[in-house]
């Protein structure tokens, strides 16, 4: 999923208004929102796939923080896809 | 804005036809839309820019805009900010010694330039104001 799908949900952008502060563990982004733990963890799955949250093991618990790359990604995508693309062009060209 | 170039060792009309009839040749197979590596990309004088998978599954990719053999394509292109929010790509091309010169102009469109910051955001002395802009141009409910 896109970022931009990713961020065109409430409560998405809400958890990661929750993140703000520093990497926060499933249970404690649940109580800070009206939402059920468990739609919290999909929430975050959808934000994880988008690259804009990652995850890491602590104990028996993860605990999620913003990815800043994530938030870099259409320019960074289109300025990569055109250098390899017109690299392939002109390969072509030459054959 | 993006801009990039290369030189080909064609004229600008031949240029104009590998770059368009043979689109499936050139385009990363990385970056297919439909995650079928062998998935077909169309871009076509009619308007239509699109990518076809094995198993019949179509993808807008985005719209031509000016379509002018040998010469210049205007795009709105979908990847990576989606058809709400287009990105602008016009692909000009031009005599250049024996050759042609191939240039991608690549920019953001204002429902989509919040989306392209000049600066990559990780280096904003602080990414809010990354994610306000972000979420505004998403769909706000």
């Amino acid at each position: 999923m896109h970022v931009l799908d990713a961020l065109g949900n409430p409560v998405r952008r809400a958890i990661l208004q929750e993140l703000r502060a520093g990497p926060r563990a499933v249970g404690d982004i649940a109580a800070g929102l009206p939402v059920s733990r468990p739609a919290v963890s999909r929430h975050l799955r959808v934000l994880e796939d988008a690259g804009l949250v990652q995850a890491r093991e602590q104990g028996a618990r993860n605990l999620y923080s913003i990815r800043m790359q994530g938030f870099a990604s259409v320019r960074e995508f289109v300025d990569d896809f055109w250098d390899t693309a017109l690299a392939r062009l002109e390969e072509l060209a030459r054959q | 804005m993006i801009v990039k170039s290369v030189v080909l060792p064609l004229r600008p009309d031949a240029a104009f036809d590998l770059f368009t009839q043979r689109i499936n040749d050139w385009w990363p197979p990385d970056r297919r839309h439909t995650r079928d590596p062998e998935s077909e990309i169309f871009l076509l004088a009619s308007g239509r820019f699109f990518e076809r998978a094995r198993d019949g599954q179509e993808a807008e990719l985005g719209h031509v805009r000016s379509w002018n053999p040998p010469h210049l394509i205007v795009l709105d292109f979908f990847i990576a900010t989606g058809p709400e929010h287009p990105t602008e790509v016009e692909i000009a091309f031009s005599p250049s010694g024996e050759g042609a010169a191939v240039t991608v102009t690549h920019r953001p469109k204002p429902s989509s330039e919040s989306l392209w910051p000049e600066r990559s955001p990780r280096y904003a002395p602080n990414w809010e104001a990354v994610l306000t802009g972000l979420s505004k141009a998403a769909c706000l409910s």
